[in-house]
């Protein structure tokens, strides 16, 4: 007698008797249900991965090219020089000197440079009424100090810029 | 259904076909099921495992081989998920006495069918009271009529080790057949 063959045969007739509940078919289907419609979740979920992408390769080239106004980071926008009698052609000799600066001074330099010329300007356009007319007194004692030392801290630097 | 009808249907099935994964079901539940019920004993955990086994099979269908039949891939999943229980069930026991909650928790065991097997065929019965690490060795060998290195594989053991626990399950089982009065099997 072998106990191979014994077992085969055991073991199958056991099987036979055995028979999966017909009520997990039920769950089972449920789960695959939940399987297909994660799936399809992540399938949305990888769109608007590649979505967000695009839009931010988009966005941000422009974004540069919006900023690439030196004079901006000055005034904020053109509308600023505006409402204090300044035109548009102002305000590009403006940039343009500003970019003359950023050309022949040291990237520490010109940091300092804008930082001064920005506060220069915020005292400057409190003083300037829409019509473009300056009014001193506008300006409390101190602040025409600070605008009288902000002028001497920034010769030096007009001078390096206009200079050669 | 075969192996290479089932196939096509399996892979209609992990796209989200709900009829492919129907028949796929029929073809295959009551294997998989009857493979579980011969490795753990309580219902309900028999039919977890179940479900979890088709969770598997549609996530991991694309690391499946082609060289190597359907089946043999599904037995591969279904043995490493009752692994799997195993290892949580005895983090479960652990957590349970260190928490001594001693409530009784209404557990259906399994079903009649099976207890009546046990009465009725005597080998079977002593298989169910081989360890599991033998037990499992024998339903792959006798039952699936796998070869001891497809054993090996499914198992993720090696060959040797196969071998020493087919030997010993045999062993075990001759001993205990003639302990309990039994003809004596031929070596």
């Amino acid at each position: 007698m072998s106990i191979d063959k014994d077992l085969r045969e055991e073991l199958r007739q056991v099987a036979d008797s055995m028979h999966c509940p017909p009520d997990l078919y039920e769950r089972v289907q449920q789960s695959y249900q939940h399987y297909v419609n994660g799936k399809r979740g992540r399938f949305s979920m990888k769109k608007r991965i590649l979505t967000g992408i695009i839009a931010a390769a988009i966005l941000i080239p422009s974004a540069v090219f919006a900023s690439s106004y030196l004079a901006d980071e000055i005034f904020g926008s053109v509308e600023t020089i505006e409402q204090h009698g300044g035109s548009q052609e102002s305000y590009q000799e403006i940039e343009e000197m500003l970019q003359a600066a950023k050309g022949k001074l040291t990237e520490d330099e010109f940091e300092e440079y804008t930082e001064l010329f920005k506060q220069m300007v915020q005292l400057k356009l409190k003083m300037t009424d829409e019509k473009g007319i300056k009014h001193e007194e506008k300006l409390t004692k101190e602040e025409q100090q600070q605008f009288e030392q902000l002028g001497s801290k920034l010769a030096p630097y007009f001078e390096k810029i206009n200079g050669d | 259904m075969n192996d290479k009808e089932l196939l096509p249907w399996l892979e209609k099935a992990t796209l989200g076909d709900e009829s492919a994964f129907q028949l796929v079901y029929q073809a295959t539940h009551q294997d998989v099921y009857r493979t579980v019920a011969f490795l753990v004993y309580n219902k309900q955990d028999i039919e977890d495992i179940v479900n979890e086994v088709y969770m598997h099979m549609w996530r991991s269908f694309h690391k499946y081989d082609p060289n190597r039949p359907v089946r043999f891939w599904l037995h591969g999943i279904t043995v490493r998920l009752v692994q799997d229980w195993k290892r949580k069930t005895w983090r479960r026991i652990r957590l349970f006495e260190r928490n001594r909650q001693m409530t009784c928790e209404q557990f259906e065991w399994t079903d009649k069918a099976v207890l009546q097997s046990e009465m009725q065929y005597e080998l079977f019965s002593l298989v169910r009271q081989l360890s599991y690490k033998l037990r499992v060795v024998v339903i792959l060998r006798y039952f699936h009529d796998y070869a001891l290195d497809e054993i090996a594989d499914i198992l993720q053991i090696p060959v040797g080790t196969v071998k020493s626990r087919h030997h010993l399950a045999l062993k075990e089982l001759r001993k205990r057949f003639e302990m309990t009065g039994g003809d004596a099997y031929v070596h």
